[in-house]
């Protein structure tokens, strides 16, 4: 094949895609179209990210390959303290690495925010949002709310029936669970860290004197319950729904509780930095991440999806169906290091 | 050979110029280059890293000033420092631990005639591979209080309300702690007990003392070296472990230095106080260290002199089942048991039904090994970082272990080299990591997102191991075969090449899977280092672990110890496993 065949073929290649991709295209709105176009001059972009695990990471970054061709998405995912601090000695050493960072940690935002290193963005698919989680998007719109879950209560429903199981937060303070409870650390568990906040604001920390008589099973990370559950080790516990909801769907014997005195509501932003090499790049995907396809991959993975009018899977209540507690920003920023101390105090851990 | 030499001598001296350059650089040993080139990877690995971590204790975060109040931090809170003493005792009772699981087993293997070797050694091995953390997530299962398989078993069996086995605790700690480093003292003393020939024993023999005492008051002495150098890796790597305390302290109530420095990487994260808290760890290294050198100082180790040296298997009679059973006991510890659990969750639908038949699938197997890219590659990159971190710790820690033993440098030179060699083990991993992310992410040397910052850092990470081995080893060859071949004519690189490579083949391999498999299941500097295209199973483990999603963690744990100990048993066919050092000077 002479040079010039090939360059015909590309060409024609090149008509044939265009073709094919045109319907998509001409459904776009024309901000869509717009951003599309500059994210294809940018090729590619990075997301550092501690939503998701790292199969549902990749099926996002997958299914935006495929309804943006030309922009490539690639990501680093981590735990939450990981990805900060990887953001933080990029930002140290003068490298612009991330176009896209989310983390779970929603401290992380306000202090990045107050630093001045996140480009602010009004989404347009804002509008796709469940409405109780809007008040959670930054009011200057440096960060938006794109991934949620919950802390309720949990059990093994082998041990447990659905008659017995505690319904609300307060029910697990019952001598009858004593040496049966199984709860997370807030030093290890932004999860955790949250939850504790809430209960103290909700009961003092009284809530927590009493939970010691029935001698809970600390463990690390708020999933650990999961596994707890599993090993009939312990029979209930202040869990997270999408990680209890996934061991079920495999078939393990377990069941969530929504509490009558409201499940805790843990929302994950995302940010796009500064000097992000890709910025619109970024602003595409945190659109992609606020559409449809993106809801449909993460109700799969048992997350509480952020876009409106998807029906969680059976066994799951979507979430203006419950009802969510959440302390303030505020309660949450202060309150975290004061419970580590507390929670140190009446443990010993 | 010693005519060879000579001519070939004669032929080379009058071709060379008689200018003073020339003499001088006839003269000069060549090796030095190699020496200095060593010296020069060792500061970039780890002095760099190392200085940046003193640096930053002392800093203050934002303006970079002097300050103390980093220390003040970390050490004002009696809490802190409690966990700094919960640390050295986990560290010296599973390093003892380790001693009473690794030196019969290695002993048994490497000296008598007990049956079963094959087995236990594949056992060892399958041991050393299990990510620590794994195996603690299958000793919850065995020995939880309420619902382990072990107590629910004694219940079964004596009728008791409750089983005596509490894997929360210190004990448990302990003990799943020793399960998963007694590997290192096993093999350290194993390939130092090869060396040994019988000649020495039979001398003690001959002198009236039986068995026991003679593997007592010359077997084992004349491996204290190697001995001494396992406990303190083991006793380091027993303080610088995250994942098992992590799931067994905090149920404990209790907490260690790693559970705590954890905390201060926690929002907002500091790193400068978690430096600062890391210091007494150094510390604690440096007077291991002098201690080594005050307890194998002006003793002599050589066991392998080139003067013959005969091994032949000590004969155990009766007492062959007793040690095969003791091995089994060991082995039945740390794999089997912690094994059925594992193959259990990996072929289940839903490990939380536990057993029975319509519960039972290869799907998460499948899915791992075939179906799913990330852990394919994974496990590529995996086994190909940890194998070239491997070859470049060895080397590196060859050379050095050499350097250091030749005295080819001045003594304080080689203390603070081989200081430096085992300083990294200490460093926890994700302090490291920072370093290394400090380090090298900026020009001149950009290597974020390339395979090589994992493979320097894995390498640099387990240097330590590598060089503990060889300088074992090479303390044991008497220096006059060198020797030999230099008067004979031979560079230092020819009696390197020639004599000292081939006699520490065994050895050399032994380090390589000291490092490699460590390597294999590294986390705290890779969960920091691995970017898009250079995943690592270690952190998808992590990921699932994380998740709660014990069946795929439990795959991934299965598929990594198959193919590493079909990797290993096909290297060790490769090279010969059965060769027994027989001779070799001659």
């Amino acid at each position: 094949m002479s040079h010039n065949t090939i360059r015909c073929f590309l060409a024609l290649l090149g008509a044939a895609l265009t073709i094919a991709a045109a319907p998509v295209r001409s459904q776009m709105p024309a901000w869509e179209k717009e951003l599309y176009e500059a994210a294809k001059k940018e090729k590619q972009f990075t997301v550092y990210s501690a939503h998701y695990n790292t199969e549902t990471m990749a099926n996002l970054c997958t299914a935006f390959d495929k309804k943006y061709p030309g922009v490539k998405c690639n990501f680093v995912r981590t735990t939450a303290q990981v990805a900060f601090q990887r953001f933080q000695q990029d930002l140290q050493a003068n490298l612009a690495v991330a176009s896209v960072f989310s983390s779970t940690d929603v401290g992380h935002f306000p202090d990045l925010k107050k630093r001045g290193v996140l480009l602010a963005y009004r989404p347009n698919n804002l509008s796709n949002m469940v409405d109780a989680l809007k008040q959670y998007n930054d009011k200057d719109n440096f960060y938006w709310v794109t991934s949620a879950g919950l802390v309720v209560i949990t059990y093994n429903n082998t041990l447990v029936s659905e008659k017995d199981a505690p319904k609300k937060w307060t029910d697990l303070l019952d001598p009858k669970w004593k040496g049966k409870v199984s709860i997370g650390h807030p030093a290890f568990s932004g999860y955790v860290g949250t939850w504790v906040v809430m209960m103290r604001k909700l009961y003092g920390w009284d809530y927590f004197e009493k939970l010691e008589k029935n001698q809970p099973q600390i463990g690390r990370s708020i999933n650990d319950t999961v596994t707890m559950l599993n090993a009939k080790e312990r029979w209930v516990a202040a869990g997270p729904d999408a990680g209890t909801l996934l061991s079920r769907d495999k078939g393990n014997p377990l069941s969530v509780s929504y509490p009558t005195d409201g499940a805790l509501l843990m929302v994950s932003p995302t940010g796009i930095p500064k000097n992000a090499p890709a910025p619109n790049a970024g602003k595409l995907f945190v659109e992609f991440l606020l559409d449809k396809e993106a809801a449909e991959i993460q109700i799969k993975d048992r997350s509480q999806v952020v876009m409106k009018g998807i029906k969680p899977l059976p066994g799951a209540k979507a979430m203006d169906e419950i009802k969510t507690i959440r302390p303030t920003e505020d309660e949450i920023t202060k309150g975290i290091p004061e419970v580590k101390e507390q929670f140190r105090d009446t443990f010993g851990v | 050979m010693n005519e060879g030499a000579a001519r070939r001598a004669a032929a080379v001296a009058p071709s060379v110029a008689p200018s003073a350059f020339g003499h001088w650089w006839r003269h000069l040993d060549k090796s030095a280059w190699v020496w200095l080139l060593a010296i020069a990877v060792l500061l970039f690995l780890v002095v760099n890293p190392l200085l940046r971590l003193l640096l930053v204790s002392f800093q203050q975060p934002d303006t970079g000033a002097f300050t103390l109040a980093n220390y003040a931090a970390a050490y004002s809170r009696s809490r802190y420092v409690d966990a700094l003493a919960n640390s050295l005792i986990l560290g010296v009772s599973a390093a003892s631990l380790c001693l009473v699981f690794g030196l019969p087993l290695a002993w048994a293997l490497s000296r008598t005639d007990m049956p079963g070797k094959g087995l236990v050694w594949v056992s060892i091995l399958g041991t050393f591979i299990i990510p620590p953390y794994l195996g603690a997530v299958g000793w919850i299962l065995l020995a939880g209080p309420n619902a382990g398989w072990l107590n629910r078993l004694v219940v079964e069996l004596t009728g008791m309300e409750k089983g005596p086995f509490n894997i929360y605790s210190m004990t448990g700690l302990v003990l799943v702690t020793a399960c998963y480093s007694f590997p290192y003292v096993f093999v350290f003393t194993k390939s130092a007990l090869d060396l040994v020939s019988s000649e020495m024993e039979d001398a003690a023999n001959i002198l009236g003392s039986g068995n026991l005492r003679t593997t007592l008051s010359i077997t084992l002495p004349l491996v204290l070296p190697a001995i001494l150098a396992a406990f303190i890796l083991v006793f380091l790597e027993a303080i610088a472990l995250f994942g098992s305390p992590a799931l067994l302290a905090l149920p404990g109530r209790f907490h260690v230095v790693t559970t705590q420095l954890w905390q201060f990487f926690e929002y907002p994260p500091k790193v400068s106080v978690a430096a600062a808290y890391s210091m007494p760890l150094l510390c604690i290294t440096i007077f291991l260290f002098w201690l080594q050198r005050r307890i194998t100082h002006r003793k002599g180790y050589v066991s392998l002199t080139g003067k013959g040296g005969e091994r032949r298997p000590i004969p155990l009679g009766g007492w062959k089942w007793p040690m095969l059973g003791y091995c089994l006991f060991v082995c039945t510890l740390s794999f089997f048991m912690p094994m059925v659990v594992i193959c259990q969750a990996a072929l289940a639908k839903a490990w939380g039904r536990g057993f029975s038949l319509d519960n039972l699938t290869l799907d998460n197997l499948y899915f791992t090994a075939f179906e799913n890219n990330l852990t394919r590659n994974a496990t590529l990159n995996t086994f190909l970082y940890a194998g070239s971190a491997a070859v470049i710790a060895v080397a590196l820690a060859l050379c050095v272990a050499y350097i250091v033993n030749r005295q080819l440098v001045g003594k304080h030179v080689g203390n603070l080299l081989s200081f430096l060699t085992m300083a990294p083990f200490v460093i926890p991993g994700i302090v490291l990591a920072i370093g290394f992310y400090a380090a090298y992410t900026q020009p001149p040397l950009v290597l974020y997102g390339s395979a090589w910052i994992l493979i320097l850092a894995f390498a640099t990470r387990f240097l330590p191991i590598a060089y503990a081995n060889c300088n074992a080893a090479i303390r044991s060859i008497n220096p006059e075969l060198e020797d030999a071949v230099r008067i004979l004519g031979g560079t230092r690189f020819t009696a390197i090449r020639r004599v000292v490579a081939p006699l520490l083949k065994r050895s050399l391999a032994g380090a390589f899977i000291l490092v490699f498999i460590p390597g294999t299941r590294e986390l705290s500097a890779a969960i920091f280092l691995t970017s898009i295209n250079t995943q690592v199973l270690s952190v998808l483990l992590f990921d699932k672990s994380d998740e709660g999603n014990f069946e795929m963690l439990a795959s991934i744990g299965l598929i990594l110890v198959v193919i590493t100990v079909v990797l290993i048993l096909i290297g060790f066919r490769l090279m010969g496993r059965d060769f027994m050092l027989r001779r070799t000077a001659a």
